[in-house]
């Protein structure tokens, strides 16, 4: 792969928790414009991978590029990481995505406002702003914390296992709704999952995660090295 | 008991101003700490301020520096990543709170006071608050709220969504360690005049029922101020009316409206859906 034409590179990468060393040797490059499922059993280090890309845990070794610009990246966490306990609106969630353009307070423009009224409305959350997290179903959740990742305009969004827990309806309108931001806005989109079957329709190619490591690999071979249990 | 209102507002105006302002300020950071669910926090750092206050006494120096000392200092012992460790934070909490009253105790005990003093020393009476408390609170008060409600929409998306804010760029370690700092401080300047039992039921008791009526934020924090201050007025009254200890009154009355707003608030729906 062409060094420059890429979104994320990583070299000789290693993580770890203390003494834990989850992934080594990791050497990944990732294009913009496409979807990319990483795949890998639970606890294969698909989260750990994630949290180094975006910043949030430092490698034990090697180095990650990112080259997306200044944006701030796209996050969508597990759903069950947002305590429903807050009272906060849905509305109010999406706007969050709106932060890292504004000042200090936290307040919004009049363009923003107009932004967020109109991403509420692109992922049929108009009629739910007025409802808190602990009030929506598990589809309506997940496309929340989707409106908020992409309303900030960031090329690149981090999925963590978005369709978990879903029944198969939101699960497909889930990933409908990720195909269009892939094709129509030509967004990054990174997807944690535990299992290839549900994604392996959306792109030519999986990033596969387990036994320390994680390589790109086309599909089919990825399809085929977990049947055979290699992750 | 009108008439006993009234009198309360004539001739304790300074308490009644002093608990007013403690429930308004400790009721908004109160729901924070509840939403973050670190209830237990509150009574370890009162436990932690009446400690400093009971070395202070012992020691000959200012009761506000050795309370704020104290808490400031639990704080950080608190702000480490003890989950890490593979230790829960409740028994963190417990273990200060514990360490802090046993402390507490032991310096009293060294003192030479009697009982009354102590109690007075560790539990605090908000009748007896000076022109000079009330004046201190609202300088520590006043401004920490201000800044509460500066940094309120970073505050929540930190608490609600660590990692996604830390993506947003902000900068969540900080902005918790600075709450926990604040809260700090408020709890060391009002543990002295008020007591640590009225300050953790104003940072608990009201927040929960502001949390039990409304989801939406705001209305949860007017709320909580409204639970707060009705509290305060009917407690003291009650007090002033039956000759009855204070702070314990307006503690009770604060639970009852927690028992018993929910059940109205139920019952309203119901009537109208």
């Amino acid at each position: 792969m062409e060094q420059g034409c890429n979104i994320i590179e990583c070299r000789d990468l290693a993580l770890a928790y203390g003494q834990d060393t989850i992934l080594e040797h990791v050497d990944l490059d990732i294009r913009p414009g496409g979807l990319l499922p990483f795949v890998g059993a639970n606890g294969a280090g698909k989260s750990t991978l994630f949290k180094a890309l975006l910043g949030l845990l430092p490698p034990k070794n090697g180095e990650i590029r990112r080259l997306w610009g200044k944006a701030c990246p796209g996050y969508v966490p597990q759903q069950q990481h947002i305590d429903p306990i807050f009272p906060v609106t849905v509305r109010s969630i999406v706007a969050m995505g709106l932060y890292p353009e504004c000042g200090f307070l936290r307040l919004l423009s009049k363009e923003q406002a107009e932004r967020l009224d109109a991403t509420l409305s692109h992922f049929g959350l108009a009629e739910h702003q007025g409802k808190t997290f602990a009030e929506l179903s598990g589809g309506l959740r997940q496309k929340t914390l989707i409106a908020r990742a992409v309303i900030g305009n960031a090329p690149i969004i981090f999925l963590d296992e978005p369709v978990a827990g879903l029944d198969a309806a939101s699960e497909e309108a889930v990933l409908e709704l990720l195909i269009d931001l892939c094709r129509h806005q030509g967004k990054t989109i990174l997807i944690a999952h535990h299992r290839l079957e549900d994604l392996s329709r959306l792109s030519p190619q999986v990033c596969l995660v387990g036994h320390g490591k994680a390589e790109v690999l086309p599909s089919e071979t990825a399809y085929g090295r977990l049947r055979g249990g290699m992750a | 008991m009108i008439t006993s209102f009234f009198e309360v507002c004539r001739e304790f105006p300074v308490a009644v101003l002093c608990g007013c302002l403690l429930a308004v300020t400790c009721g908004c950071f109160g729901v924070f700490v509840l939403m973050r669910r670190l209830g237990f926090i509150s009574i370890a750092l009162s436990e932690c301020s009446a400690c400093g206050i009971a070395a202070a006494s012992l020691y000959g120096f200012s009761p506000l520096a050795g309370a704020t000392a104290m808490t400031l200092l639990a704080v950080c012992a608190l702000s480490t990543d003890w989950e890490r460790l593979r230790i829960p934070r409740d028994s963190i909490l417990g273990t200060v709170f514990v360490f802090a009253s046993a402390l507490s105790v032991l310096l009293v005990s060294r003192s030479g006071m009697g009982l009354l003093e102590v109690k007075a020393l560790l539990y605090g009476d908000l009748l007896l608050a000076s022109k000079h408390d009330l004046m201190q609170i609202s300088l520590i008060h006043l401004p920490l709220l201000g800044l509460l409600l500066l940094c309120l929409r970073s505050l929540l998306f930190a608490f609600m969504d660590s990692a996604g804010a830390r993506v947003a760029g902000i900068s969540v370690r900080v902005l918790e360690l600075a709450f926990f700092v604040a809260l700090g401080m408020l709890i060391s300047s009002a543990a002295k005049t008020a007591g640590s039992l009225l300050v953790f039921c104003y940072l608990v008791v009201p927040p929960a029922t502001g949390l039990l009526l409304s989801r939406r934020l705001w209305a949860v924090m007017l709320l909580t101020v409204f639970c707060g201050v009705t509290a305060t007025l009917i407690g003291l009254t009650a007090s002033y009316h039956w000759d009855l200890a204070g702070n314990q009154c307006i503690i009770i009355v604060a639970c009852v409206l927690l028992g018993v707003l929910p059940s109205i608030k139920a019952l309203v729906v119901r009537m109208f859906h």
